[in-house]
């Protein structure tokens, strides 16, 4: 028994719906008086202030790493100078104090070497973006009540703005809800993308195996997975994925264009709005199946 | 501690959740292909570090600046023969090294892939969660996942959201006790005006909050960091349509992508 709840959705009569205007906005009349004003008073507190070190320091961030090396280095060879040209033998021992100050100066030069060598040596590769190949496409399956469209393409955006996502594929209950975001062309029609096919994407390994953890799966590197082939509504270059189960009933497929593109941030934040996402769509298919269930008594 | 929660039906899943050590949620378990630190980090063998647990090296420079610096004045103050020009010159190349090498973690901080420090709670101020009656219940739902989320994602100890005037407070703040929910959110909004906050025309980001000129008392001690994101209404009226601040107890705490995720969350109330 397959039941297309998409088709039995109607928009709700009368939804307590949130873009109905709720009764927010304080009536304007009382402007007169004194003792509530209704405008918002302007800001009235500092705007924050530049730190020129902290930008400084990001934009430069290789020379600035290699600088104390550079004044370690320099300052080796500074002390060294200092006692020849004041004529003493360069001899490392404490017994005068232009020697011990000649350690203490030593000392301090290598502390800036070493933490110049840890500084380039904990340096992120950084890694470049691959622009996917595809096309962009915007589908959206029809019927759907407009608080769940919006909010789906809230997640989209958020997702594009925060992340490097670059593609999003929602399936739930068998439909394939969005698909978003850049595509893989179709074999035939080169100006149509692949349309996502449900009922093999649900029986395969990835969605079977997502569905048995309950859990969410970020294939970091997705050129060494197996299960790429499974995927083939995603731009071939597709660098990493995020799989996230939505409930028990959908999952979400998010493309990304940089290998390890996905912090763990992301990673949270992702399986947050997976669960909201849940919520949302069970309550959406919950009250069709009892519109329908009602319809058909 | 004492929580104050506005009585309302919204998913259970939502609700406010007791503090404890930032613990990770169960579906929040991950299977990464790679270590979670190599997305970012490149960590080679070179370490400078006694391994010893819960000292943090990267101040070790600062500690080592520090002792070389006083022990190359004590060695001056404690010279029994005239001190000649050379050894002058090498007290102060180790003077000035011992002044680079303190001021060095400062601009670690600021380099890519450094550690971000993390929250702790504040001792002083209770948690509070107020959501304004005027609210409609798929709004208000809304809210409390979404401040729920704020809390939970970034280094965030309070959040509030307004729109329209209407409030939605969550977290440590520093608040008079013994109010009734209406009664906070009334003090909460007259603060919020005197403040002038519903103005606010650009985000404001101010990673060292004890170093500013801002004193909000409504926030709890112990606020290092604040983001305010205003939410707009229209792009072409540019008319504000509420702002959604956030505050941390850790410096810097908000990096570019946890910024990038506020804006999205922001979004979410807009219009």
């Amino acid at each position: 028994m397959e039941v297309r709840f998409i088709t039995q959705i109607q928009v709700p009569a009368n939804p307590n719906h949130r873009f109905s205007r709720p009764p927010l906005v304080p009536p304007r009349y009382i402007r007169a008086s004194s003792s509530t004003s209704q405008e918002p008073k302007s800001y009235r507190g500092p705007k924050p202030s530049k730190n020129l070190v902290a930008d400084f320091v990001s934009r430069n961030d290789d020379s600035v790493r290699s600088l104390p090396i550079y004044v370690g280095g320099a300052s080796l060879l500074a002390v060294l100078f200092n006692r020849a040209v004041s004529g003493i033998a360069p001899v490392a021992d404490a017994s005068s104090s232009q020697s011990r100050a000649d350690l203490l100066a030593l000392g301090l030069a290598v502390t800036n070497l070493l933490t110049g060598l840890v500084w380039l040596s904990i340096r992120p590769k950084s890694i470049t973006p691959v622009e996917p190949e595809g096309l962009d496409c915007n589908v959206l399956e029809s019927h759907l009540p407009p608080s769940l469209v919006s909010e789906l393409l809230w997640a989209w955006e958020s997702l594009k703005a925060a992340t490097c996502c670059k593609s999003l594929v929602i399936v739930y209950n068998g439909i394939c809800l969005v698909q978003i975001g850049m595509a893989a062309e179709s074999p035939e029609d080169s100006n149509k993308a692949v349309i996502v096919n449900t009922d093999k994407l649900m029986e395969g390994s990835v969605y079977q195996g997502v569905m048995k953890s309950k859990a969410q799966s970020y294939l970091a590197n997705l050129s060494l997975y197996p299960g790429r082939s499974e995927l083939p509504f995603l731009p071939a270059n597709t660098q990493a994925v995020i799989l996230q189960p939505l409930g028990d009933k959908g999952l979400a497929v998010i493309g990304g264009n940089t290998v390890r593109g996905f912090t763990s941030s992301d990673q949270a934040w992702i399986s947050s709005i997976g669960e909201k996402l849940d919520a949302t769509l069970g309550r959406c298919f919950i009250n069709s199946a009892e519109i329908s269930q009602e319809k058909d008594q | 501690m004492s929580i104050q929660i506005c009585n309302f039906p919204f998913h259970p899943r939502f609700a406010l959740q007791p503090r404890g050590p930032r613990t990770a949620a169960r579906s929040r378990r991950v299977f990464a292909s790679g270590s979670d630190q190599q997305q970012q980090l490149n960590l080679s063998v070179l370490r400078f570090t006694f391994g010893i647990p819960g000292l943090d090296e990267s101040y070790l420079p600062r500690w080592i600046g520090y002792g070389f610096g006083s022990l190359i004045l004590l060695n001056h103050f404690s010279a029994s023969s005239p001190i000649n020009q050379s050894q002058l010159r090498s007290e102060a190349l180790g003077l000035s090294l011992a002044a680079f090498s303190i001021a060095l973690p400062y601009f670690g901080k600021f380099l890519k892939g450094s550690e971000v420090e993390k929250r702790s709670l504040p001792e002083v101020g209770e948690q509070v969660f107020v959501i304004s009656p005027s609210i409609g219940d798929f709004l208000k739902e809304d809210l409390a996942w979404g401040t729920y989320v704020l809390l939970r994602n970034t280094s965030t100890v309070a959040v509030m959201i307004s729109l329209q005037g209407e409030l939605c407070v969550r977290g440590y703040w520093n608040f008079p006790g013994q109010m009734s929910k209406a009664q906070l959110h009334d003090w909460f909004k007259r603060k919020v005006d005197e403040i002038g906050l519903a103005d606010v025309k650009e985000t404001l980001y101010f990673p060292q909050y004890a170093g500013s000129a801002l004193s909000w008392d409504i926030l709890p001690d112990g606020t290092r960091s604040v983001f305010v994101q205003p939410l707009v209404q229209n792009v072409e009226s540019e008319k504000m349509d509420g702002f959604l601040l956030v505050a941390s107890t850790a410096g810097y705490a908000y990096s570019d992508k946890d910024r990038a995720w506020i804006g999205a969350m922001a979004d979410k109330f807009r219009g």
